[in-house]
């Protein structure tokens, strides 16, 4: 009896052992921004940007050449304005989203996460890109869907 | 008239007698009437686990004093009191925790001993609460991929007065080595019952508790030595 009573603890303490803290499994922990392209005139569909670049201001090109209707993009934790070109065709549309970022605590292995409050986004609106919605963003704490509707 | 009534009654009485009853056969052998005492009293010691592992880590620094009270033939009240600071090292956090702690409860000793051997198999529990601070020292914001780096913050944060409380389960052995003088090792599961976590942080340790898993959970270990001052003996 007190053999089994010590075999049990034994176990118990053997797999208890490894835990689901000891990694990191969020991805992203911290979240980019989904931009989805539609179409203008038919606003319902999704649209192919085709030829498609994007880079930061004075950064490398993060999609180079590509055709898709749906891209998220990394923003600057370390300042409050991000400012983003988007080009098809070459045709360059600079596009900035304004936020305060905060650090904010997720877990042992994952850390602490930014998030990004009170966005806003400004784009200048002559070139191929017609329209977007919406304006501003109370936070950006997820990827789950698209953070921005965009229209060409 | 009334010398009958009481005849009557003890008409009523009635008294065992047995008259075959034979004697019984006195045991030719004595009876081994030797009890084996042993010493009740106040039992006090220290981990001495704790101490070597300061000299040898330069993130943890600890000191426990154990002490028990023995109660019955096999039940002890038991306690501990320490001092912890332990510094967390993950992959994007930095903290130091360091407070004190107090353990209190019981132990079953669950081995029968051979004459006057006085050695245990110890089964405890034990309810725990410690006061501690925390510190995050540094922390690196976990952003994915180095489009836009993170930069390291290294101002500390520190959050006073948070708390712990637990219970805890025991299980270990006792030796009596020399005359009073007990060396144990014992080790433990916690369950966490209540903790304060810092302001977007978290207690990732707590003194007297050791690390704090995510399923709020935790495991200990104890090197004892100790000695008991004899009260009585019974």
């Amino acid at each position: 009896m007190k053999k089994n009573i010590l075999f049990i603890f034994l176990i118990s303490f053997i797999i208890s052992a490894c835990e689901k803290d000891d990694f990191c499994v969020i991805n992203p922990v911290t979240p980019n921004l989904v931009l989805r392209f539609y179409d203008d005139i038919n606003r319902g569909t999704l649209k192919d940007v085709d030829d498609f670049y994007v880079w930061a201001e004075g950064k490398d090109t993060i999609f180079k050449n590509v055709s898709t209707d749906s891209i998220y993009i990394p923003l600057n934790n370390l300042s409050t304005e991000t400012v983003y070109n988007l080009s098809t065709g070459n045709i360059v549309n600079k596009f900035i989203i304004k936020y305060t970022p905060k650090e904010e605590y997720v877990s042992r292995s994952c850390g602490f996460r930014m998030v990004f409050n009170d966005a806003t986004f400004t784009s200048n609106l002559s070139t191929w890109i017609k329209d977007f919605t919406p304006n501003s963003l109370t936070t950006i704490d997820n990827q789950n869907s698209a953070h921005v509707k965009i229209f060409h | 008239m009334l010398k009958y009534f009481t005849s009557i009654c003890l008409l009523f009485t009635f008294i065992n007698g047995f008259s075959q009853e034979q004697k019984t056969v006195e045991n030719k052998i004595p009876k081994d009437t030797a009890l084996y005492k042993t010493s009740y009293g106040f039992r006090l010691g220290l981990d001495i686990s704790k101490p070597i592992l300061s000299l040898i880590s330069d993130t943890y620094s600890g000191f426990e004093i154990v002490g028990d009270y023995r109660i019955s033939k096999r039940f002890f009240i038991a306690a501990e009191l320490g001092y912890e600071e332990e510094t967390t090292s993950e992959d994007y956090t930095n903290s130091t925790s360091k407070g004190s702690y107090a353990r209190l409860g019981f132990n079953f000793n669950a081995y029968e001993n051979w004459l006057d051997m006085n050695n245990e198999i110890t089964l405890g529990y034990r309810y725990g609460f410690s006061l501690f601070d925390q510190t995050l020292n540094r922390f690196t914001p976990n952003v994915n991929g180095q489009y836009f780096p993170s930069n390291t913050i290294t101002t500390p944060q520190t959050t006073n007065g948070l708390n712990a409380h637990w219970s805890e389960f025991i299980i270990g052995i006792k030796v009596e080595t020399f005359k009073n003088l007990f060396v144990g090792i014992s080790g433990s599961y916690k369950i966490l019952m209540s903790v304060k976590d810092p302001e977007n942080f978290k207690s990732l340790y707590s003194p007297g508790f050791n690390r704090i898993f995510e399923s709020n959970t935790g495991f200990g270990f104890n090197y004892t030595v100790s000695y008991l001052i004899p009260f009585i003996k019974k």
